[in-house]
């Protein structure tokens, strides 16, 4: 039956893209299908992408552990993936009406996440965040990283451009500016930041490298080289996610994949998420 | 969840984790009776732990003008009104808990305030609608009176910011019962700023995570009371460590208040969380408003207090206040003089019961003038 849905909705979709006058895609497929380039791209509008075969992907609540998501929100997130050998990449496009990337109290952030056994297992690990002993590896992109690596400044007039500020301790005269007495006073004052939460900010890359072993238990994790860029249009946004090819997953064989969609307009955030279950990841080797 | 027995409301109920009581516990009783609302103890506090960026709006401590004063707005009514009211049976709680109503999905009962939430300090800052000239402009439900009610982090027993975060990033310290978020865990998904009912946790947009109240634990751990206690011009605020009901020492202050006496009630304790700052009600807001923000005990408390000053030890207790900058875990009366003790019973200040009484004449009899009120 979900085969059924998921055909008649690829169909509709090919059918849209002819109709558009698009170069026709390769079919809908029902794996994550990562076809050999000679080097991924890192772009959503790369044009290496119209080769890749799209996998739209159904996405549920998360409903297993609380906080659970009970209203479902992101329908579906459309696959794409490119290997070059060392890296693979993940185009992911999902509709979002409303582009939520500036951070504040009550906002949530758009969000997507790409999520591989650590290790190649016959069994895999539970889909949901991995579990003891079997852990899963997360690349993590946001929507407000990707705005700072854009060119959003640090500061809260960025964020707030008519917020008044009377004074900060960094900003005193006997400091200064650009000094590391400066930035020591600062990380005073952001003691996530003094202790090198790599969730803090500000950011060089929009992604983040992580590993969970279940629910509750994501950790930041040495980083992988992964990278990403996220592009926002008329329908919702286009993000590429480029993590490392998983080691010893040879040409032909499958492992598993997973993808999560945070809606920041819908208040999600962390546990409250659209996500997948295990997803097959074909390796196609050498077009 | 769990079942855990909860003091306060007299009987078991249900939380996410097992029972685990730290060691000790930190608490604080504040007068609300000696508040002038300087907001001296927000500035101690904000000056010394939020002048970064991300943390301009957030207010560890505050001070709200009663019964409309409130930071984030309407942070009490608003979780009062969703709870649809509270039910007591005599000191036994029958009504149920946050944790008890938490809707499917969720681990507590709460609601994350907007922006806009955060606009208004205090409003209805001393606003006293009544007794003016023409009449009032407005007819509200509370006309003519208020009071200050100061406000940190309650370093709950069972803190609903803790049972909210999916990842365990906050805990509750084992040495002294002070519950803090690990900076370098958080994720900042604001569960917890959802979870508090007091609105205790505030996300830092800058750094990406939620902070809160540490309650001074650099200081605490000196044996010295936090900034906003120490820097308090009404001297309202004691900070100290309670003991469990039935381990109760008369010879630790804050033991004394609130078990002793039962002078010192909790905010808000229908929530359910245990919370460990504790009031002396205001004397002259009426009843029924004081039973909602401190439970049934108020009516005792708001009697006792009206005849302190006959109580030669309550008196001499509450003459401790503000007289140490150091934690005072033990406590004495000899006569008209009271001394504060640490935990080894080294004296650390003695003060009088009374203050000597001295009077200057409204005439100077050497220099035969008038003399003036000018100080």
């Amino acid at each position: 039956m979900k085969q059924t849905v998921r055909m008649v909705a690829a169909f509709g979709l090919t059918g849209l893209l002819v109709g558009a006058g698009c170069r026709q895609a390769p079919a809908p497929v029902p794996d994550v299908e990562a076809g050999r380039v000679a080097s991924v791209p890192s772009a959503p509008t790369d044009a290496a992408w119209e080769q890749a075969p799209e996998h739209v992907a159904k996405l549920i609540p998360q409903d297993l552990v609380e906080p659970r998501l009970l209203t479902p929100s992101t329908a579906e997130v459309r696959v794409r993936a490119l290997a070059d050998g060392k890296m693979v990449a993940f185009r992911l496009e999902w509709n979002d009406a409303t582009k939520s990337d500036l951070p504040g109290p009550a906002q949530m952030i758009d969000a997507c996440a790409v999520q591989l056994p650590k290790t190649l297992e016959k069994e895999p690990p539970a889909p949901q965040m991995g579990e003891t002993a079997k852990p899963v590896e997360v690349t993590y992109w946001r929507a407000d990283w990707q705005a700072t690596v854009d060119g959003r400044g640090d500061t809260i007039r960025d964020l707030y451009p008519n917020a008044a500020i009377d004074h900060y301790p960094f900003s005193a005269q006997s400091l200064a500016p650009g000094s590391p007495e400066q930035a020591e006073m600062a990380k005073r004052y952001a003691p996530a930041r003094a202790l090198g939460n790599l969730r803090s900010g500000p950011r060089q890359t929009p992604v983040e490298d992580l590993v969970a072993n279940g629910p509750g238990t994501l950790s930041s994790a040495p980083s992988r080289g992964s990278t990403g860029k996220g592009l926002y249009g008329k329908t919702g946004w286009s993000v590429v996610i480029v993590r490392a090819w998983p080691p010893n997953l040879a040409d032909g064989q499958r492992t598993n994949v997973a993808f999560a969609v945070w809606q920041g307009a819908q208040r999600e955030s962390g546990a409250r998420k659209m996500r997948t279950g295990w997803i097959s990841l074909v390796a196609k080797g050498t077009k | 969840m769990a079942r855990v027995y909860n003091w306060q409301l007299g009987r078991e109920m249900s939380y996410w984790y097992p029972e685990s009581r730290p060691q000790r516990q930190f608490a604080a009783v504040f007068d609300t009776n000696k508040c002038i609302a300087c907001q001296t103890c927000t500035l101690a506090c904000k000056t010394t732990w939020t002048s970064g960026k991300g943390q301009e709006y957030m207010l560890w401590n505050n001070v709200e003008s009663k019964p409309y004063g409130s930071y984030p707005l309407a942070y009490d009514v608003k979780l009062l009104d969703m709870l649809e009211g509270q039910r007591w049976s005599g000191s036994k709680y029958s009504g149920q808990t946050i944790f008890e109503s938490a809707p499917a999905g969720e681990r507590v009962l709460g609601w994350r305030p907007e922006e806009q939430d955060y606009s208004y300090p205090n409003v209805g800052e001393d606003d006293c609608a009544g007794q003016v000239d023409h009449g009032a402009l407005v007819t509200i439900p509370h006309m003519n009176w208020f009071f200050y009610l100061a406000r940190i982090c309650n370093h709950c027993t069972y803190p609903a910011c803790l049972a909210s975060c999916p990842r365990g990033s906050i805990y509750k310290r084992q040495e002294d019962g002070i519950v803090l978020v690990d900076q370098s865990r958080c994720r900042g998904y604001q569960e917890c700023v959802r979870g508090c009912p007091y609105k205790k946790v505030y996300f830092n947009p800058m750094t990406g995570t939620s902070e809160k109240c540490i309650a001074c634990y650099p200081k605490m751990e000196q044996g010295i009371q936090p900034q906003c206690f120490v820097n308090c011009i009404g001297k309202i605020r004691m900070a100290g460590y309670l003991s469990k009901p039935d381990q109760a020492r008369p010879d630790n202050p804050i033991d004394y208040l609130v078990h002793v006496k039962k002078l010192a009630l909790p905010l808000f304790p229908q929530f359910g969380l245990e919370p460990n700052v504790y009031y002396i009600p205001p004397v002259h807001a009426p009843l029924s408003f004081n039973e909602q923000l401190f439970g049934p005990g108020a009516g005792a408390a708001m009697k006792m207090y009206r005849t302190a000053a006959t109580d030669m030890d309550l008196a001499g207790l509450l003459c401790l206040f503000g007289s140490s900058e150091m934690v005072m875990s033990k406590w004495r009366r000899q006569g008209e003089m009271v001394s504060g003790l640490d935990d080894k019973g080294t004296e650390l200040v003695k003060v009088p019961l009374r203050e000597p009484v001295h009077v200057r004449p409204g005439v100077d009899p050497k220099l035969q003038i008038i003399r003036t009120n000018c100080p």
